[in-house]
């Protein structure tokens, strides 16, 4: 999938941007590690713990993606989210069985994230501008 | 408007600080977690709020419940709260409602729809204080009231505190919005009026009116609570209630049963004066099949139809004497 940044919404947005992607690599390490949890994941608690954490991390993700002009990875971040709570609601929740198609999209969210992350181009500091965690 | 903004995402937090410091005359307080939001709320270096934007889903306390707690407080009693929601939130927007939520924001934002809903508020605050005004100067000022705090207005849709499953007007109208096609199947609103509440609201100063329509809205509240509902004071003494439960109230039945508690319920004026209020109950409308304007105008032929057989009680009542007399 080609990442595509969209302008910017307002003024001073920026900076935000620039704080989302710095956050993005720490937060799809986050996602990776509680998927392959999951996948690995033994029992029903262990998988169901770590796809919840999972989802919480997309959660925020698909909640501000949108706002800052990266719209179509907010929208795969809600869909990977929304299929998660799907299992952790359906009738397989009580199994220790981690879907292997879940597993597929979240892998291909991880991957976009990559892109986003590689491509995005940091913009030079000026004075004022919020500092990357 | 000072704005208090909790969201566990910093970057939702910085996105909010930076869109309302684009809109003129307002402040962005955050805070990261409910926690800190209550810490804040009883720091009295920080001030008052007017405004609170709660994020829905948070670890360890989330948004519904931390509008209850603010809603707890005398203080924000009334004070509006936005809820931040995203779609996938939306099985939990009832719930923010019945905590006291007065409407939501969806995530991502749009700025123009943020914008709007922040006028919103901000017209919604001013009007609060203006009421609040009133019927606090009535209180102390009485019995020489000036014209200018003549009180509470007999339509002005009064905010009730610590009714259970009771939320402000603007709330109700803005969740029956919201309601999703799947809901509007089951839903049903209907209202009960307060009968001759034009004279309960010219004998009664403006404190004891509205003591007056808290305990009718509690005594309703009790009537209810075997089902699934919210309900808002509409205003001239008439109640709007909506069920998404696919519940079909029985309203004669309903009625008589909420005028029998009322006769049971001991209430005064503050001469000790008994007080003996009654109410009519309109059409049960169901929602089906309705969207939008449409909804509101259900709403509106619900309340319109409890005020109806207010008057047809009163006019049954002049007219008893008459009955089978001819000209």
């Amino acid at each position: 999938m080609t990442m595509m940044h969209n302008p910017p919404l307002m003024p001073g947005i920026e900076a935000i941007q620039h704080r989302f992607v710095t956050l993005l690599e720490e937060r799809q390490g986050i996602i990776a590690q509680h998927a392959l949890n999951a996948w690995e994941g033994e029992t029903v608690e262990q998988v169901n713990s770590n796809l919840a954490s999972a989802q919480a991390t997309l959660h925020q993700i698909a909640g501000s993606a949108g706002s800052l002009g990266f719209g179509e990875l907010g929208t795969c971040a809600r869909n990977c989210e929304i299929e998660i709570i799907a299992h952790l609601d359906g009738p397989d929740a009580d199994l220790a069985i981690c879907p292997g198609e879940l597993m597929h999209h979240l892998d291909l969210f991880i991957s976009d994230c990559r892109t986003l992350i590689d491509t995005y181009d940091m913009p030079v500091a000026q004075p004022g501008m919020a500092t990357a965690v | 408007m000072k704005i208090l903004a909790v969201d566990d995402d910093p970057i939702i937090l910085e996105l909010l600080t930076q869109f309302v410091s684009a809109l003129e005359g307002h402040t962005v307080v955050t805070a990261e977690s409910a926690m800190e939001a209550l810490e804040r709320l009883k720091d009295p270096a920080v001030g008052e709020f007017d405004c609170f934007l709660l994020d829905i889903q948070m670890p360890k306390m989330d948004g519904i419940t931390l509008a209850g707690r603010i809603r707890e407080t005398v203080r924000y009693a009334d004070t509006p709260i936005l809820m931040l929601t995203a779609m996938s939130d939306k099985r939990y927007i009832d719930a923010a409602f019945a905590a006291g939520a007065t409407d939501y924001v969806t995530k991502p934002f749009d700025p123009l729809e943020l914008k709007a809903r922040i006028n919103l508020v901000d017209g919604l605050v001013k009007a609060r204080q203006a009421r609040t005004r009133k019927i606090f100067a009535t209180k102390t000022l009485s019995p020489q009231v000036t014209p200018l705090e003549k009180g509470v207005e007999l339509h002005e849709p009064i905010s009730i505190f610590d009714v259970e499953n009771v939320i402000d007007f603007t709330a109700m109208e803005n969740y029956v919005q919201q309601l999703s096609r799947g809901s509007l199947f089951g839903s049903t609103c209907f209202a009960f009026s307060i009968r001759e509440v034009g004279q309960f609201h010219g004998s009664l100063s403006s404190f004891e009116f509205y003591s007056l329509i808290s305990d009718v809205a509690e005594v309703i509240s009790d009537a209810l609570s075997d089902h699934q509902y919210l309900m808002a004071y509409a205003g001239n003494g008439t109640f709007v209630c909506v069920t998404e439960s696919g519940w079909r109230p029985e309203m004669t039945r309903l009625m008589d049963g909420i005028n029998l508690s009322l006769a049971r319920t001991e209430l005064f004026d503050n001469n000790g004066a008994s007080l003996k209020p009654r109410v009519s109950a309109g059409e049960a409308v169901r929602l089906i099949w309705k969207s939008g304007q449409s909804i509101l105008d259900a709403l509106g032929h619900a309340h319109a139809s409890a005020e109806k057989a207010c008057k047809d009680f009163e006019n049954a009542q002049n007219d008893f004497w008459y009955l089978g007399r001819s000209a």
